[in-house]
């Protein structure tokens, strides 16, 4: 008897032992991530249904905490604390800082094509790219899965998303939709248009062109020789992608980039282009953009995201923007002026670009790297993207002789902030592993990942005033209107490359154009301007020649790790 | 004889008492100022420990990162001075501290001078509030308002049309960067920097002003030789202080007007530590400028003490 009890004593003790291997099983242990985005953003509401789910499948909750302040400031004292990082750690526009510091883990110890399918897959054809070597150990790396521009299926652009010259939709509206393709047909179209329509109809002047010189935005007055000469953004060297050794050079200081901040000289002495741009902060240059009285500027699409927005809310359609892209014409250029053996032609659009070392890393201190990673893993199946994509079905989305579709109230409310605070896990989904592109299997195969891109949603809720501009030029979308994407080099997109190792010629190389270039723009006559741009070009050669060395044999590198391993 | 000696030894008999014995007398005093000098050597002393950056080499931060940041002796330093800017930026820090403090102190002046002579109380009181609430507005708030008002095509230009002058270009020339610096100051802190003054006024005796009206001296006399000299104890402590503090000519003014346009006037130390050293995580920059800064400071306050001792005013230290 006595035996028989203690035997059914320890098999119940055993029993209580098994239980929490078998919920485990079933049901991973609750736990809350913190998570950090170097970007502003809003705070997901409770009954969030995306965060809901993502609880009850993964047990997972985050705590999260967005970028208020100044990244580089912001990251520089967190990483004053190691050992209390955020869990998941999207450090911005900065996040090299992070790798660099060392807070991030390597992603590759969990990422394989045995344990994680799913996500080897996504990253292997841009696997050449997005693993590096460290430059100590020499061992391969990956800190963070990018968190776009791993697309499928073709590259789809319908419109322009980086660097343009943009034209007010009025303006080429007025002039019975010419096509536009050099700088003197840009600038001779807005001078016109001045002349005959010098104010708003509230009475407004109109500006003809904006420069915007502030902080890290000055990409605005010093990258657009680069496009003029015909090559994508490659922040501030122009490379020589035809030839074996990628020839690199400084584009600002070359007699090529004289003829641009001629023309722009020109423009300002006939009053296109006001002083107050120079001085002009990021906040009033979206206000001033906004308000709909600036005609022409250099940008890029996602820069002035805000004022477009602002004019489509007003509905001021005419005065939202065309992304144009322009070229040197052949005489603006003298042909000894030229690189040897370069031709133009015209390639703002380039090959799709991983996102790289942007999105969320795993930091030092996070405790279950492990889990996270298989949540990524089990999110990238067609289930989870379609609910971080689409949403719910019925709900927020509905599929209508087998296409994917929104009504215009549904594909509203998803620029809605306040609504994506209850229904979209906007603040996780942007910083994590994503498909893009087509979906290429399975009921809804070739069509889009993303709503934004689904024809129903970018031709059936265009507004009437688009459809009727885009019917005079014939095109479908605005993305016509510039060359199709060019194949992209081997070594991307050339501004991504860390320049901590010459980080201060690079500083000096930058501020002496932040300071030049706007009183060149600004000289009285030619002599001054010639002055100037001689003094201008004696001073930053040094730091540029230093620089383009540089990238050049960082290009290399790149080119080698990318060919490298499809050679073996 | 006696006396004479007793009085030594009376005097003399604390001297003879050690520091220990003294201290046991003050005890309650010693107590009291415990706290201040654990402060004090807490966030004021301990922290010069990170002096020792000046003298290491963090210009990569990706080695910085692997924790290797290897003593370099004076190449911070060294650093530093072979940069033309950053004299420039010395320049400007002390151009721009020397019209802010010239500026400041003037206008506090005149206008403590001007609400001490006004007797109507409400009108005292509204104006003191009206001036020295701006001292509470973020700069953020005061430079966008500069940026609008002194826009080419702003109010201050408008004003200026009305006479035919054709419009400046305020903002983006060099030359006037200081001034609007200084006259932005002047507006923001001109009611903060008055109640020190007001309150050393209320200070002075009534009596004397009775007697300089009775010997026949107007409102300008009276002002000139009772409220005037009663307030310069006040003036040249806070002189001398303000001197202590030339180095610091303001950080967030200057970043925020200023552009590529007018940044050789408007780069201060301090946003040439951030542009070369902070944002780069060069501490190493970063620490020998602000030892540059303190060695300086230090020397403008002893020799500012100095020179008030010599002419018989009164001394901080």
């Amino acid at each position: 008897m006595r035996k028989l009890l203690s035997v059914l004593l320890a098999l119940c003790l055993l029993g209580t032992l098994l239980v929490p291997f078998a919920v485990a099983e079933e049901k991973p242990e609750p736990i809350t991530l913190t998570a950090f985005r170097g970007d502003p953003g809003d705070q997901p509401y409770e009954d969030n249904k995306i965060y809901k789910k993502i609880e009850e499948e993964f047990g997972i909750t985050f705590e999260w905490e967005f970028l208020a302040g100044d990244l580089d400031e912001t990251l520089g004292l967190k990483l004053q604390d190691m050992d209390d990082l955020p869990d998941l750690f999207d450090g911005g526009n900065s996040a090299e800082t992070l790798i660099d510091a060392g807070a991030l883990i390597n992603l590759l110890d969990y990422v394989n094509p045995e344990d994680t399918p799913n996500l080897w897959a996504h990253i292997e054809p841009q696997k050449n790219r997005i693993i590096t070597k460290d430059e100590v150990t020499g061992e391969d790396v990956m800190y963070i899965i990018p968190n776009y521009g791993l697309g499928e299926g073709e590259q789809i652009v319908n419109s322009v998303n980086g660097p343009a010259f943009f034209i007010q939709k009025q303006v080429l509206a007025w002039a019975g939709y010419p096509e536009i393709h050099t700088l003197d047909e840009y600038f001779d179209l807005i001078e016109k248009f001045i002349a005959e329509n010098p104010t708003n109809a509230d009475g407004v002047p109109y500006v003809g062109f904006d420069i915007l010189c502030e902080g890290w935005r000055h990409f605005c007055l010093i990258n657009p020789v680069q496009h003029l000469m015909g090559r994508p953004n490659d922040g501030e060297v122009l490379v020589d992608v035809t030839k074996d050794d990628y020839p690199t050079e400084t584009f600002i200081n070359q007699p090529y980039a004289k003829a641009y901040y001629k023309k722009l000289n020109e423009e300002f002495k006939k009053g296109i282009i006001s002083p107050d741009t120079f001085v002009m902060s990021y906040d009033q240059y979206i206000a001033q953009l906004s308000s709909g009285t600036v005609l022409g500027m250099f940008d890029q699409t996602w820069d002035f995201g805000d004022a477009t927005n602002a004019l489509l809310t007003d509905k001021k359609y005419e005065n939202t923007y065309v992304a144009l892209g322009l070229v040197y014409d052949e005489d603006d250029v003298a042909a000894e002026d030229m690189p040897e053996g370069w031709t133009i032609e015209e390639h703002y659009v380039n090959g799709s670009l991983p996102n790289l070392d942007r999105g969320f890393g795993i930091s030092v201190s996070c405790e279950c790297p492990e889990r996270i990673v298989a949540m990524w893993e089990r999110m990238l199946d067609y289930d989870w993207q379609m609910l971080f994509n689409w949403g719910v079905e019925g709900e927020d989305y509905s599929v209508v002789d087998g296409r994917l579709t929104m009504t215009e109230e549904q594909y509203a409310n998803t620029q809605d902030i306040e609504w994506q605070r209850h229904n979209k896990a906007r603040a996780f989904f942007e910083s994590s592993p994503k498909r893009q592109g087509y979906i290429m299997d399975g009921e809804f195969a070739g069509q889009c990942w993303e709503p934004g891109n689904q024809d129903e949603i970018v031709f059936g809720l265009m507004n009437d005033y688009d459809k009727d501009f885009l019917s005079h030029y014939g095109y479908s979308k605005f993305g016509d209107f510039v060359n199709p994407p060019i194949e992209l080099a081997p070594y991307g997109e050339a501004w991504q490359i860390d320049k901590a190792d010459i980080q201060k010629d690079y500083d000096d190389y930058l501020r002496i154009q932040d300071e030049q270039l706007p009183s060149i723009i600004m000289a009285a006559d030619d002599a001054e301007f010639d002055a100037k741009w001689d003094a201008f070009v004696t001073e930053i050669t040094p730091s540029a020649d230093i620089y383009a060395n540089f990238m050049h044999e960082q290009i290399l590198k790149l080119v080698d790790a990318y060919y490298g391993e499809d050679a073996e | 004889m006696t006396n004479y000696t007793q009085g030594t030894a009376r005097y003399a008999s604390p001297k003879k008492k050690g520091f220990f014995s003294r201290l046991a007398g003050q005890w309650q005093l010693a107590l009291m100022s415990v706290p201040i000098f654990l402060y004090v050597l807490l966030f004021n002393y301990a922290p010069m420990w990170g002096w020792i950056n000046a003298f290491k080499d963090y210009g990569n931060r990706k080695l910085v990162a692997r924790g290797i940041t290897p003593f370099n002796g004076l190449d911070n330093f060294k650093w530093l001075f072979s940069r033309p800017d950053f004299f420039v930026a010395i320049r400007n820090t002390l151009a721009m501290s020397v019209i802010n403090l010239v500026f400041g102190t003037v206008s506090a002046i005149i206008l403590a001078v001007l609400l001490n002579e006004v007797r109507q109380k409400t009108f005292k009181k509204t104006v003191q509030t009206v001036t020295y609430l701006p001292h509470f507005l973020s700069m953020v708030i005061i430079v966008a308002m500069a940026q609008n008002i002194f826009a080419s095509n702003g109010p201050v230009n408008d004003l200026l049309g009305l006479l035919g002058i054709q419009p400046v270009f305020w903002l983006g020339e060099g030359k006037y960067f200081w001034w609007l610096v200084g006259l932005i100051n002047v507006w923001k802190e001109v009611g903060w920097g008055t109640i020190i003054y007001i309150s050393a006024m209320t200070s002075i005796d009534p009596s004397l002003y009775e007697a300089a009206s009775i010997d026949g001296a107007g409102r300008f006399q009276r002002i000139l030789h009772v409220t005037l000299p009663g307030i310069k104890s006040t003036f040249v402590i806070l002189l001398i202080m303000n001197i202590g503090h030339l180095m610091e000519a303001g950080f967030e003014i200057q970043y925020l007007l200023g552009n590529g346009l007018t940044a050789a006037y408007s780069r201060t130390i301090d946003i040439f530590v951030l542009e070369y050293g902070t944002q780069n995580m060069d501490f190493g920059v970063a620490t020998a400028a602000g030892i540059f800064k303190s060695v300086v400071a230090i020397i403008l306050l002893v020799g500012a003490n100095f020179i008030s001792k010599r002419l018989g005013e009164e001394t901080l230290v």
